[in-house]
């Protein structure tokens, strides 16, 4: 483990070191100790002591060059590239590793700097092999660009015409890596990520001096579900991305700031594009939610987008093959079907990459027809409050904060595989911020090391009532900062309704306890994007009891989770299928209606804390197929019940008029009426008996798991690679 | 008398009112007109399959004296394309002898009908492509017909 | 490798935590004022009595009863009950200096471990790697006097405060190894160590750790990692081992010699020991003489003693007479060496050596007379700083391979005279530019053969070009 004195030392020394530069409330509660004056480039600037020279020079905007430093990984110092001269100091020094000291003159112009910077580019290229034209990372490449800065502007290697370059074997990753050893500088990022963030210490160096090489130290699979994130942090093109070899130049794809739907953290997505086709995805920065990192569904599913698209509305013939019509006369034959169909018995389903936008309009449809029945697949409990307070569904800490948090208690959630970024920040917080974690649920392997509680729902109870004796409850009760997160996959079962009661009940005896009455202990983790905004529509979470009365028409809104199956409906149910792949749900359906996919629509998604963000259109939707929103207002036309809006703009005002937050793009609003909830929950607490399950347990069921990712080659290739590598005696 | 005719250009005269005549009187004439924007006299030399009329008269300047009228199956959709190979040469003066007339022309059971020029039209030639599509649609299963 | 430690006045503030840059102004001074009167003209010859080492040859019994009999262990209960500052404050009145390369005062850095505690326990790392080319002081120690070094482990380990000491002993070293654990053995029966030692109330455990043989595990930082069971990788400082040592406790890392000087330092005083050589270099000092003499030997002598005097008194002279000498090596294998006419009067101790452009380093004299290929001498020096670079920062990485491709195209002389210049700049590239001091450790025997071997490298490249025709190096360069 990384957990080891010599980070608490250093921690200890210098707070700043490993925490990034934004800092948030609580890390400014703490005391802050008085700042020193130092010079750069004859610049003053104030900065905390503990402050390294780097950071330094980059709040007065000078920025220093860097291969092997970066914020939100320990300092490793070794790339000796951002060496600077400080007055009455006879050699530079390493700006990313050294602190401020008082009335420090930096310079990073002299000449003493500028020579330093040439020395060590000119020994960086001695062994780098010159096959930019053919790097995936050129146009991104740092050396690249610090050499067109920094470097020297002729060549003497003599010696490459004597004994010529290095030459490194490549090694084998996995399906998501490809290595091109020979040009790796040794800055050690990625061996830093994956011990430190990623928490899969495969990563190495074996051999010494020239010898050195980067990689696993016996040839295998980078088991992580972050693994993408060495792609980008490696400042050449030693690790590009496997998927995206060869496929574009940056200059050549446009760029289109969106956001993640495959999991419920919405994380900060950028789409690059080309030619109307989506080349890969990248993390974009957003210190409250993914920081820099994606997961890796994330990031590599993107060629999902492109296989198993519906393209073109279909309608069952007469012999119940789905054909290709013409929208005019899917839409009506869907109409037809909906009108001949009393409205009780008109079921509609949002499935889990619904935007908030066609959620409203199916639901507005449904009600202007006079039926009630709109549900998603998710189940929650209706009992006591219900999903009327925001707080029993939302992961109420916030992401962010759960850096701060001391103690974590996960009830029935793999957080490691149902929202990877948020264990990436339990991890952190477990790594230097000496949190601890406590888990209830089958034994899984987070990367941290949890206190293994049990695997019964009834511990639950005996925590919430204070009748455990496990030392866990002392911890909890001892914490300043507690954090309570319950997988929703819990809730639902028969029990879930007495286990989230229970829950409620835990965390808000804590939290009436604690100094921070700001602090919020309470979280429930959803597992979809698109559950949360359903739920604040007004969306019925769960199928099963509208199932069993036997509806004429389902109408399923990219519901492909498998919940509602042609044996659960009536012989003579008309299925409509809307949406954007044909899975699970379009193979069930009589009419088919294509929708966009979300790098393909301006969409809005709420994400598990309870924050809107929007996508944004990064390509066309394929063939026929169109924005959700349209189709339902098309069809809401034929049916004579026309929803009032014609633009996005009037859609959205409409969401405002339901619920202010839908449209509260990037914000987050505090939850209160905890403890309401609480009062209404009471009733609930019945005895749990049950053990408690995750649905993602190994890091091959993390790969697919909704109809994008289930369309993905590179998906279905890294799962293939983890089973192998399963087999492997490594 | 025939200077006088000339010079008075009777025969001129005579030569339109012949032109009228093999044309189909006013009415034909009027339909040709609009349908070929030109009226012209000359024998008949032969016609193709399709119903393709040539017409040869060497009072025409060369380049001009030999014609073809198109078949009126084809209405106004006429166009040069529709010319068979073997009307082609003689039409282009490659040839004098017109086809039905010539018997060293190689007939072989192989050969097949003139086609004319399809572009532009639905049955024109596409060449496939060789690019894979950016987007694989989805198939649906076929059910099993009862 | 700890020959190679910082020798130059930066180096040295690396050895100071935070206190660096307090420091620097006055360790400057130390370094270069040479004007200074001086109570002595002459140093050396080092009478009998005065010798540290009394069983450097293994002519006596090395275990504890020899070692008792030589005087080790006694009183040290004494010294030890004198506390803290009288020991750190005779060290610095003896003015002993690091004996490990670096040359820092020891009494200062002992001082530095004595900031209020914060709980946390602090550490002797007693550096017995001995690595460097040339040098075999340490291993007469170990093998020889292993009781001196223990003992210097407790006083030590009492002046700052320490819980333990662990000796770091390289892998090759194994009848070192061996005799050092049986002395440590036979002190733990007498009671001179362990719980309540020497019957002082002081609680002090002595550990010896085997290193694997990487030259690399001498820099501090480096054995340090070693010891935790990293590979040996030095830390970057700051922080400074004073304050984030081994196992991230404060840690103290000495070198043998320094820490086996101590306790007779303390038993004579250190006005005694501040009586040899020249001011600010004082005390004896084991001098190892290797290569073309006729008697190569490790002796000890008094500091500031001249070269010329200590290789004809004690190593029988160069061999075929001492202007058969080309030049000289005079601190271990990663300091520069100095031409015949800088041997004639060059004094051997800390300032002498940097005035004539070179280091004191471990005091390994390495000697070579005409009849060796210089060139080829220093390529082979740095062959082993190639195979001995850690590989973790760049310019030691990249810059000694190259150094060395380039090196042993010179022996040849397949190489353009005006590559000279750029060896020399690459030398400079790397110099003071590295994590540790091993880039810097290579790059000065380099800078030393262009300084005074220049003219010999262009008259190969001369002869070479004669019978082969001009390099290919000329035409690309």
């Amino acid at each position: 483990m990384l957990r080891q004195p010599l980070t608490r030392a250093l921690a200890l020394s210098s707070s700043s070191r490993i925490a990034p530069l934004g800092v948030r409330r609580y890390a400014e509660a703490l005391a802050q100790p008085e700042k020193v004056e130092v010079f750069i480039d004859d610049k003053p600037v104030y900065v905390p002591p503990g402050t390294t020279v780097l950071q330094a020079a980059a709040m007065v905007g000078v920025e220093i060059p860097r291969f092997c430093y970066h914020e939100r990984l320990a300092v490793a110092g070794n790339c000796r590239m951002c060496l600077v001269e400080v007055e009455k100091s006879p050699k530079p020094v390493a700006a990313c590793a050294m602190p401020v000291m008082k009335g420090m003159r930096v310079k990073t112009t002299s000449d003493l700097t500028k020579k330093a910077r040439e020395g060590v580019m000119e020994f960086l290229l001695v062994n780098h092999p010159l096959d930019c034209p053919i790097c995936d990372q050129g146009g991104e490449c740092d050396l690249q660009d610090q050499s067109m800065a920094f470097g020297s502007d002729k060549s003497r290697f003599t010696d490459i015409h004597f004994s010529g370059k290095r030459a490194v074997e490549d090694k084998d990753v996995g399906p998501l890596i490809k290595t091109i050893m020979t040009r790796c500088i040794h800055c050690t990022r990625c061996i830093r990520f994956a011990s430190e963030v990623a928490g899969v210490d495969d990563f190495g160096t074996t051999g010494r001096g020239t010898d050195m090489q980067v990689g696993t130290y016996v040839e295998k699979m980078f088991l992580s579900e972050l693994s993408g994130n060495i792609i980008d942090l490696c400042p050449v093109g030693a690790l590009t991305s496997k998927p995206y070899s060869f496929a574009a130049r940056p200059w050549e794809t446009r760029r289109i700031d969106s956001v993640d739907v495959l999991d419920p953290l919405g994380s900060n997505i950028v789409v690059a594009t080309r030619t109307n086709e989506v080349l890969r995805i990248l993390p974009r920065t957003n210190e409250e939610i993914n920081e820099e990192w994606l997961s890796d569904k994330s990031r590599f599913a993107c060629d999902g987008l492109k296989r198993q698209r519906l393209v073109t509305p279909m309608v069952a013939d007469s012999r119940g093959n789905l054909t290709p019509v013409e929208w005019e006369d899917a839409i009506v034959a869907a109409a037809h079907a909906i009108r001949d169909c009393p409205p009780n018995k008109l079921v509609a389903i949002a499935g889990e990459l619904a935007d908030a936008e066609s959620l409203v309009a199916l639901k507005d449809l449904v009600n202007r027809l006079g039926g009630e029945n709109v549900c998603t697949e998710q189940y929650f409990p209706m009992g006591g409050s219900g999903t009327d307070l925001r707080s029993s569904y939302l992961l109420n800490t916030k992401i962010a904060n759960v850096e701060d948090a001391d103690f974590v208690l996960l009830i029935g959630t793999n957080v490691r595989f149902e929202a990877p970024l948020l264990n990436a920040r339990i991890r952190k917080a477990f790594i230097h911020k000496e949190t601890d974690v406590a888990y209830i649920g089958p034994k899984v392997d987070l990367t941290y090391e949890y206190t293994h509680v049990g695997d019964s729902a009834s511990i639950v109870k005996e925590l919430a009532t204070g009748s455990s004796n496990h030392e866990v409850l002392k911890r909890l009760q001892s914490a300043k900062r507690p954090v309570v997160i319950l997988g929703a996959d819990q809730l639902k079962t028969s029990e879930g309704s007495a286990l989230l009661a229970f829950t409620q009940e835990l965390a808000l005896r804590l939290q009436d306890k604690l100094e921070d009455k700001e602090w919020k202990v309470l979280n429930v983790l959803q597992r979809t994007a698109s559950q949360v905004a359903a739920l604040d529509v007004g969306y019925k979470p769960g199928v099963g009891a509208i199932l069993q009365d036997g509806p004429k028409v389902v109408y399923l809104l990219g519901a492909d989770a498998g919940v509602v199956t042609r044996e659960s409906l009536p012989k003579d149910c008309v299925v409509i299928y809307q949406g954007h792949h044909g899975d699970v749900g379009a193979s069930i359906a009589d009419v088919v209606l294509p929708g966009a996919a979300y790098t393909e629509k301006r969409g809005t998604y709420v994400n598990a804390e309870g924050r809107a963000q929007q996508t944004l259109p990064a390509v066309t939707p394929p063939g026929k197929a169109r924005e959700d929103w349209k189709i339902l207002r098309a069809l809401s036309e034929v049916l004579g019940a026309r929803l009032p809006y014609d633009t996005l703009d009037e859609v959205r005002h409409r969401m405002a008029e339901i619920s202010p937050s839908l449209v509260a793009y990037g914000d987050v609003q505090n939850n209160n009426y905890f403890a309401q909830a609480r009062v209404l929950a009471q009733s609930l607490q019945k005895p749990v008996s049950g053990k408690l399950d995750v649905q993602l347990k190994q890091l091959e069921d993390f790969f697919m798991t909704d109809a994008i990712s289930r369309a993905s080659p590179t998906m279905a290739k890294c799962v293939q690679a983890v089973l192998k590598q399963k087999q492997s005696p490594y | 008398m025939s200077n006088i005719a000339k010079f008075l250009a009777l025969d001129k005269v005579a030569t339109f009112f012949n032109i009228i005549k093999q044309n189909g009187g006013i009415r034909g004439s009027l339909f040709k007109l609009y349908r070929q924007d030109e009226l012209k006299d000359g024998t008949l030399v032969g016609e193709d399959k399709f119903g393709n009329k040539y017409f040869e008269n060497p009072r025409y300047f060369y380049g001009r004296n030999r014609w073809v009228e198109y078949s009126d199956k084809f209405h106004m959709n006429y166009d040069g394309s529709q010319v068979p190979a073997e009307w082609y040469g003689w039409l282009h003066y490659k040839t004098d002898l017109p086809p039905h007339l010539d018997p060293n022309r190689p007939k072989y059971k192989w050969m097949k009908d003139w086609n004319e020029n399809l572009s532009g039209t639905t049955g024109q030639y596409t060449p496939y492509s060789t690019t894979r599509p950016k987007i694989e649609a989805w198939e649906p299963k076929s059910k099993s017909t009862v | 490798m700890a020959g190679a430690l910082a020798r130059i006045v930066q180096g040295t503030k690396s050895h100071l935590g935070i206190a660096g840059p307090l420091v620097s102004i006055t360790s400057g001074s130390v370094r270069f004022q040479q004007t200074e009167s001086q109570g002595k003209t002459k140093y050396g010859p080092l009478a009998d009595a005065d010798r540290v080492f009394t069983n450097l040859y293994g002519r006596h019994d090395w275990r504890l009863k020899g070692a008792l009999a030589r005087g080790d262990w006694y009183m040290t209960k004494n010294i030890l009950e004198k506390g803290t500052d009288w020991i750190v404050n005779e060290l610095k009145t003896s003015g002993l200096r690091g004996r490990g390369g670096a040359g820092f005062p020891t009494g200062m850095k002992w001082s530095f471990m004595n900031k209020p505690s914060d709980g946390r326990p602090k550490y002797l790392v007693v550096n017995a790697d001995e690595g460097e080319p040339g040098t075999c002081k340490d291993r007469e120690i170990m093998r020889h006097d292993p009781h001196k070094l223990i003992e210097g482990c407790l006083i030590a380990g009492r002046a700052m405060g320490a819980q333990a000491a662990y000796i770091y002993i390289r892998g090759e070293f194994y009848n070192e190894a061996s005799n050092l654990q049986v002395a440590i053995a036979e002190a733990y029966q007498a009671g001179l160590i362990g719980k309540n030692s020497c019957g002082s109330g002081y609680d002090f455990d002595v550990f010896v750790h085997r290193g694997a043989g990487a030259y690399i595990c001498g820099e501090e930082t480096a054995l340090i990692e070693s010891i935790e069971g990293k590979q040996g990788k030095p830390r970057l400082k700051p922080p400074f081992p004073a304050d984030v040592g081994l196992f991230g406790c404060p840690t103290t890392v000495n070198n043998v010699e320094t820490i086996a000087v101590s306790p007779t330092i303390c038993r004579r005083g250190g006005k005694w020991f501040a009586s040899f050589g020249r001011t600010r270099n004082s005390g004896t000092k084991l001098f190892n003489i290797s290569g073309h003499v006729n008697t190569p030997c490790t002796v000890e002598e008094e500091m500031s003693i001249p070269l010329k005097e200590l290789i004809e008194r004690h190593a029988g002279g160069v061999c075929g007479g001492w202007d058969n000498l080309l030049a000289i090596i005079p601190g271990g294998s990663s300091t520069p060496l100095i031409p015949k006419h800088v041997c004639e009067t060059v004094l051997m101790d800390f300032d002498g050596l940097v005035a004539a452009q070179t280091s004191l380093g471990t005091a390994a004299i390495i000697v070579m007379d005409k009849s060796t290929d210089i060139v080829k001498a220093i390529a082979r020096l740095i062959m082993f700083y190639k195979h001995e670079s850690c590989g973790q920062c760049t310019p030691c990485r990249e810059g000694v391979s190259w150094m060395n491709k380039m090196i042993y195209r010179f022996v040849e002389g397949n190489a353009s005279p005006k590559e000279i210049d750029m060896l020399w700049e690459i030398s400079k590239q790397i110099e003071g530019h590295t994590i540790c001091a091993l880039g810097d450790g290579a790059a000065w025997p380099v800078q030393g053969l262009i300084r005074h071997f220049r003219p010999e490298l262009e008259r190969r490249m001369q002869t070479y070009a004669m019978t082969h025709g001009p390099s290919k190096a000329e035409r690309l360069y």
